[in-house]
């Protein structure tokens, strides 16, 4: 016996999959008397409440004969060789049918169901069966696309349809309908030449399995029959699977204008914005009030790390007292506008859509890890983008479907927005990928890369689980499996797994593309060929001059690769999409067709897909859908946007869980406002600048975050913010004010990422350009790598992506932060930095250390506390000098000791929660 | 208010079911089983320790073990080489067999004919255990072991397949065994943590430190290497020149700050929180290093597990410190080993014995010192890789078949358990003639995983983590079932 391991946990439902005939009968006229009454009986009582064909749960209608015989989504409802593992067997004796809460069948129902099931009476039904080509092309697709597909046509053979096949390839035709035992095809199958043994692993293909040959054998011998089968798309008809009904929660409707509530603005000076009323009104009818507001040298450092991510400088806070002791509170909206302009802002803010979508360096799944080259591009793009106010819409539309705005292949100049637009799609790649070698590249390899970037899309995008229903229709939210490869057959073009292109080319396949563009800015491909010109020349000036082997090795040793893309591209001839019964790729369903999940339209609207341009070689399908998301009543897109800013801004979501609005999710803690933010983003041309504007200026953001006992007492979770949340750093954030602090930061952007060093083994630091480093964003991001510092403080791995981080506290954090030599050279750099200062006395150089690292000056307290300090450490240190270098001179004692001093307290700071909170 | 509707009282669909369950005695039920959903607010963020059982202060049912030593096998040991013996691979020897099996070989330019085993079989102890004479000490434990003979893997590719033994996933960023199992039971020494790793000093293993990450689960789940050489934790001691008195100052002048930092910042847990961590800190700088100290233990303990000897020396200093972990109350502590030692692609007959030289009399002498300390009660020990070998030669490239290895093979794989409610002298399942795939019982590594659960009172389906509106278990979304026939 075979074992049949499975190939993910989601696969593991599957028990019965090698037993199934994968053959489908045909709809043909049935008579219900086929059912004996007593049967009748027991599905009417048990089963066709939820499964008729009005409310097809799991796309199954058990009201009819035809019904019965078609099966759900799950499969066909009998099992012809072994009736009693046929699915409705196994699903009521196995308890899962029907559910729960609803009475079980009697043993006396169970008796009649089997004897029914073991008896020839509803065997009649199989006679019907014919085989047709959407028997055979799932398995031809599986086993021989990848050399006679649309990448190539060995032997000048094309197995994607039937004419094809017929017309076969240098040898002839590949099949000759009804006489399987000529049929090329099959004579090269069971001579086990095809496919070819030796290439198996190289090219991600294995040999056809023995019910796989059966039904292929069938098909010819009954006459290689091919039907016309539309495709399963949303029509004009009323969706069985997804009711009006389910289309009434909250976030499956489009958001509500909502009036701003009308309350008692508390007289107390402050200014309160749209957004307090909202808080205040949620308050008010709790008998809450909002703190009072923090302190300007709070809220100065507070802006700073909010919206750049780095501290600010003693500089900047005395600006901003002095501005804020002469214009007031006037003077607020005017700093957060100068921090929304500040270049820092999209390394911040980027950094959380990275998180997002998933974004790596590396590709993972395999020891080598190996780097991807060229995606550093996406995230200067997204950088940018933020930096440039990029409305959130088209910011999608470039990252779904940026390859089909432009025409690259014929345009004369590639500017910088095509460029971009191109870069942007990266973000369907960014799923740990181990496609690029050949043993972990087969079909299944290349279904769950595809589905990871499904889940970042919906996580991230759509705020919806809709990974479940790649095996099954989902539990909580009305989302059919059939919407599951709607989805992905809108991705079909780009994402084809029939059709698949590597992530990166470490061996060269004949035929294999690789999903690296050349279509970079046609200013950067000029300056590339203009350098390897320039090589050119001088390579053929030393040759002349008879130039040593080294010399022309140290020319060439000057070369660049050719600057590239990673993108989608639209192929414009994606392979047919079958559903995937309990998402098990040798088990194709129907024929399906792209689309959008139906609880999110009002179910009888058809999905267009207007050309992208009338010329156009692509499908259009994701600018379509792109199109759809962000028109402007769509329910989620909107929505799931402010939310994550106000998550970002206020600690916590609107609806906590960013990645789930539907019923699995917390639903809206203040769902007015929601809306009101979700239709403001839409009418302020989904600039998400004035969204920070609007939350950054509110009174409710400008509260103190001091907890008192009313707070513990009325509100312990701050569920009615009625005060900030005091937050810690995070990862990025403690490492860069680290860098910023000592003087060691590099604020060069953009460009390749800085590579990763390994420092003794598992210990990862980022490698020093002239004693400096940059920002965390820039620093590769290995899967298999990550910045010790960085992992030590909850920087999650991808998998594939982050919505949200956890924050931990555990002790691995304190003994980093204490012991670490890195950690602790950089509180020497910012020791040396102070006193490199001509002004440094050393009262002076205390409140330096303390206000450059914590962003605010000390308080008199703590200010005594380092007086002490000093005064002890640099005795201390001195009569360690003395011991250990007797010949130095006083004074140089002293002045070593005061030094030393000042780096254990620069240490100390690094180590105090005042500078890894924020209030 | 606006009027959002979330009745959905009229219908009784399934999914409805699902929605509505939450308020009902159902929903009380399904909150404990998923643990922490309930919680999923309070952990976001705040709580320094996130475990299920902080809630309810119990395991899902009695426990039959308190700690897990796991001792994996890198590489894929061979199954017929060391505990499944295949009289008939030794008739068919010579046989051509891989074009019955060619989808399922990795390497088909270099597959050969059908070996027989180079290793002599016999019966042992009390249950007439079979094992082969490669493991000489280790054959004088069967009756303590349960061998699981028809485990089989998802993956012949080495990194998903030791994705998914440590992790249930195929894929890596998913939390490992240990990480499941300390956040299900949280830890018994607060000076130690819950979930240690004994990597090999030589080097680190394929998927490398991703083999015992927390994936989603808090981070404080992960694994933390201990290292045999040097410092046992990474930045443990400074990683600096500086006088004692000096750090001593640092650390009285930290809490200082800190205090008046706490005074103005009442109500923040996490402020509390953080000083424990540094007070844990502080003392896992002695506790750590106590731990590892095995100037403590007898010559003849030393001699037991063949440290101070080659090639043992370097494993049996694992498994005595994994002893002294258990001892002091840590929860699960995982053993590696350098360099796939049991990927025996060529010269099996020398390769595995070499393996098994390194290990056998280590994890011999483990069981026995754990049994006489009355520790193998509590202490479940398991043993096995990521994937087993195929009953073909893999020839190397001169095709000289006395240096033939084997090919990896997902379809047969042998593992075993030892301690903590197993019943012991126990051979469950059994592959084909050829040892080629499983042909009775099957276990698959989600049947093993709910097994080591069950052993420490945890149910796969109630270890449950909620994560982008699902929760997360290590068994997945697998009906698996624990292997009732290997319990005591």
């Amino acid at each position: 016996m075979k074992i049949l391991t499975p190939i993910t946990a989601a696969h593991a439902l599957l028990v019965l999959g090698c037993l199934l005939s994968t053959v489908r009968i045909s709809a043909a006229e049935l008579k219900d008397s086929l059912i004996p009454g007593t049967i009748k009986a027991i599905l009417s009582k048990h089963c066709v409440e939820c499964h008729s064909n009005d409310s097809r749960e799991g796309d199954l209608n058990l009201a009819s004969a035809e019904g019965i015989q078609q099966g759900g989504e799950s499969g066909p409802t009998f099992n012809t060789a072994a009736p009693l593992k046929s699915l409705l067997w196994e699903k009521i004796t196995a308890g899962e049918m029907p559910p729960e809460d609803a009475p079980r069948l009697t043993a006396q129902e169970l008796t009649e169901l089997r004897e029914w099931l073991t008896s020839n009476d509803w065997k009649p039904w199989q006679r019907e069966q014919t085989v047709t080509q959407h028997d055979v092309l799932p398995i031809l697709l599986l086993r021989c696309a990848t050399c006679h597909g649309r990448q190539q046509q060995q032997g000048g053979l094309d197995i994607r349809s039937v004419a094809s096949l017929l017309q076969g390839g240098k040898q002839g035709p590949a099949i000759i309908p009804g006489d399987p035992g000529n049929s090329l095809l099959l004579k090269r199958i069971h001579a086990e030449e095809m496919p070819p043994r030796d290439d198996l692993a190289k090219y991600s293909v294995k040999p056809m399995e023995s019910q796989e040959i059966e039904v292929l054998e069938r098909w010819i011998s009954t006459g290689a029959t091919h039907v016309e089968i539309a495709e399963d798309v949303a029509t004009a008809a009323p969706d069985p699977l997804v009711s009006d009904l389910d289309r009434d929660f909250w976030a499956f409707q489009s958001p509500k204008r909502q009036p701003t509530p009308t309350i008692g603005v508390p007289q107390d000076g402050r200014t309160y914005e749209a957004v307090d009323a909202f808080i205040l009104d949620q308050q008010s009818s709790r008998g809450l009030t909002p703190s009072s507001m923090a302190a300007p040298s709070v809220l100065i450092r507070r802006l700073y790390y909010d919206l750049l991510g780095l501290p600010p400088t003693p500089d900047e806070i005395q600006e901003f007292l002095s501005d804020y002791s002469t214009h007031g509170e006037s003077t607020w909206p005017r700093w957060v506008d100068r921090l929304l302009a500040s270049p820092r802002y999209g390394e911040k803010w980027g950094g959380f859509w990275l998180d997002a979508a998933g974004y790596s360096d590396s590709e993972g799944v395999q020891h080598s890890d190996p780097v991807r080259p060229y995606v550093w591009r996406y995230r200067d793009y997204v950088i940018q983008s933020w930096n440039a106010d990029k409305s959130y819409a088209e910011f999608l539309r470039e990252q779904l479907a940026g390859d089909e705005l432009y025409d690259y292949e014929n345009a004369s100049t590639i500017t910088d927005t095509m460029y971009e637009s191109l870069v942007a799609t990266a973000f369907m790649k960014l799923s740990p990928d181990g496609t690029f070698a050949g043993i972990t590249g087969f079909v299944p390899d290349r279904l769950e890369v595809i589905d990871d970037s499904l889940e970042v899309l919906s996580s991230a995008v759509m705020g919806l689980t809709i990974r479940c229903a790649r095996c099954h229709s989902h539990k909580f939210d009305p989302i059919p499996q059939r919407d599951y490869y709607r989805l992905s057959a809108i991705f079909k073009g780009a994402l084809d797994e029939h059709g698949w292109l590597q992530p990166i080319q470490q061996t060269t396949l004949p035929g294999i593309g690789v999903r690296h563009l050349p279509y970079v800015s046609s200013e950067e491909r000029q300056l590339w060929l203009n350098h390897e010109a320039a090589l050119d020349s001088e390579l053929q000036k030393v040759r002349d001059a008879g130039g040593t082997e080294e010399a022309i090795k140290a020319i060439q040793a000057r070369r660049q690769p050719e600057p590239r893309v990673r993108a989608l591209w639209d192929s414009g001839d994606p392979s047919p999409t079958y559903l995937l019964r309990r998402g098990n790729y040798q088990l194709a369903g129907r024929l399906i067709g792209p689309g959008v999940p139906s609880v999110l339209t009002d179910g009888k609207t058809s999905f267009e897909i207007p050309k992208s341009r009338p010329d156009a070689l692509k499908t259009g399908r994701r600018l379509a859908f792109a199109d759809w998301l962000v028109q402007p009543d769509h329910p989620l897109t909107a929505r799931v946007m402010v939310n994550r800013l106000w998550h970002h801004h206020f600690g916590r979501g609107i609806v906590r869980t960013l990645d789930d609005f539907g019923r699995a999710g917390s639903g809206p803690s203040h769902p007015a406002l929601l809306d009101w933010l979700a239709i403001d983003l839409q009418d302020g041309d989904w600039r998400l600048k004035r969204i920070h504007r609007k939350m950054l200026t509110s009174a409710t953001w400008r509260q103190a975050s001091e907890v008192t006992s009313s707070h513990e007492l009325h509100d312990p979770d701050n569920q009615y913010w009625t005060r900030m949340p005091m937050r810690r750093m995070d990862a990025e954030e403690l490492r860069d004010t680290f860098l910023l602090t000592s003087g060691r930061l590099s604020l060069k952007r953009f460009g390749p990422a800085d590579p990763v060093v390994a420092q003794g083994e598992g210990v990862f630091v980022a490698s020093e350009h002239r004693g400096q480093q940059r920002r965390s964003i820039y620093v590769q991001k290995r899967r298999t790598e990550p910045l010790t510092l960085l992992s030590t403080f909850d920087r999650p791995a991808m998998s594939p992506n982050c919505i949200e981080r956890t924050e931990s506290t555990v002790a691995p954090q304190a003994l980093h932060l204490m012991n670490n030599q890195v950690v602790q050279s950089l509180a020497v750099a910012l020791a040396e930095r102070i006193q490199r200062n001509p002004d440094g006395v050393v009262s002076n150089a205390m409140d330096q250390a303390f206000s450059l690292t914590m962003g605010r000056h000390a308080t008199e307290r703590e200010r005594a506390v380092l007086q002490r300090m000093d005064a002890k450490l640099t005795e201390s240190w001195s009569v360690q000098l003395q011991t250990q270098q007797p010949k130095l001179p006083e004074q140089k004692r002293i002045q070593l000791a005061q030094q030393k001093s000042l780096e254990t307290i620069c240490h100390t700071l690094f180590n105090s929660a005042s500078l890894l909170f924020i209030d | 208010m606006p009027p959002y509707s979330t009745s959905t009282q009229t219908l009784p669909h399934r999914r409805r079911f699902f929605n509505r369950t939450a308020d009902g005695l159902l929903g009380a039920a399904l909150l404990a089983l998923s643990g922490s959903t309930a919680t999923r607010a309070k952990e976001r963020g705040h709580s320094p320790t996130g475990h299920p059982s902080d809630e309810s202060g119990n395991p899902h049912y009695t426990p039959r073990a308190r700690s897990v030593i796991q001792l994996f096998m890198n590489g894929g040991p061979s199954q017929m080489d060391l505990f499944d013996p295949k009289p008939m691979l030794t008739k068919h020897h010579g046989e051509a067999y891989f074009s019955k099996i060619a989808g399922e070989v990795e390497n088909p330019q270099s597959a050969g004919a059908l070996m027989q085993s180079p290793f002599k079989f016999a019966q042992h102890g009390e249950s007439g255990m079979w094992v082969s004479d490669a493991l000489p000490h280790l054959s004088k434990c069967t009756d303590d072991l349960a061998l699981i003979r028809s485990m089989h893997a998802p993956s012949l590719t080495h990194e998903p397949a030791l994705y998914k033994i440590h992790s249930g996933s195929l894929l890596p960023g998913y939390p490992s065994l240990g990480s499941w199992v300390t956040y299900g039971l949280g830890s018994e020494n607060e000076n130690l943590p819950a979930y240690i790793v004994l990597d090999d000093p030589r080097g680190l293993p394929i998927n490398r430190t991703q083999n015992w990450q927390a994936g989603f689960l808090p981070p404080q789940f992960q694994g933390t290497r201990f290292r045999s050489t040097g410092s046992p934790v990474l930045d443990l001691q400074r990683g600096f020149e500086e006088p004692d008195g000096i750090t001593q100052m640092e650390r009285q002048f930290r809490e200082a700050l800190d205090g008046l930092h706490l005074e103005t910042h009442p109500g923040q847990p996490r402020l509390q929180a953080r000083m424990k961590a540094y007070a844990l800190a502080a003392r896992m700088q002695l506790s750590a290093s106590d731990a590892l100290d095995l100037s403590q233990e007898s010559e003849a303990i030393h001699d037991l597990y063949g440290i101070g000897q080659e090639p043992t020396d370097s494993y049996g200093r694992r498994c005595l410190y994994a002893r002294r972990l258990v001892e002091r109350g840590v929860r699960f502590v995982q053993l590696f080993i350098d360099n796939q030692i049991w990927d025996n692609h060529t010269d099996l007959a020398g390769g595995l014995k070499g393996a098994c030289e390194r290990t056998d009399r280590p994890i011999a002498a483990l069981l026995k010192d754990l049994k006489q300390r009355g520790l193998l009660d509590s202490t479940l020990v398991i043993w096995g890789g990521e994937f087993g070998r195929l009953p073909i030669a893999q020839l190397p490239g001169d095709k000289d078949a006395s240096k033939a290895g084997r090919d990896h093979n997902k379809n047969a794989m042998v593992t075993w358990m030892a301690g903590g409610g197993v019943r012991g002298g126990i051979s469950h399942g059994s592959t084909d003639d050829l040892g080629l795939a499983v042909a009775n019982e099957p276990v698959s590594v989600e049947d093993w995983h709910a097994t080591i659960l069950h052993l420490l009172g945890l149910h796969h389906q109630k270890l449950a983590y909620p994560r982008n509106g699902l929760d997360e278990r290590i068994t997945g979304v697998s009906q698996p079932r624990v292997v009732d026939e290997i319990l005591a």
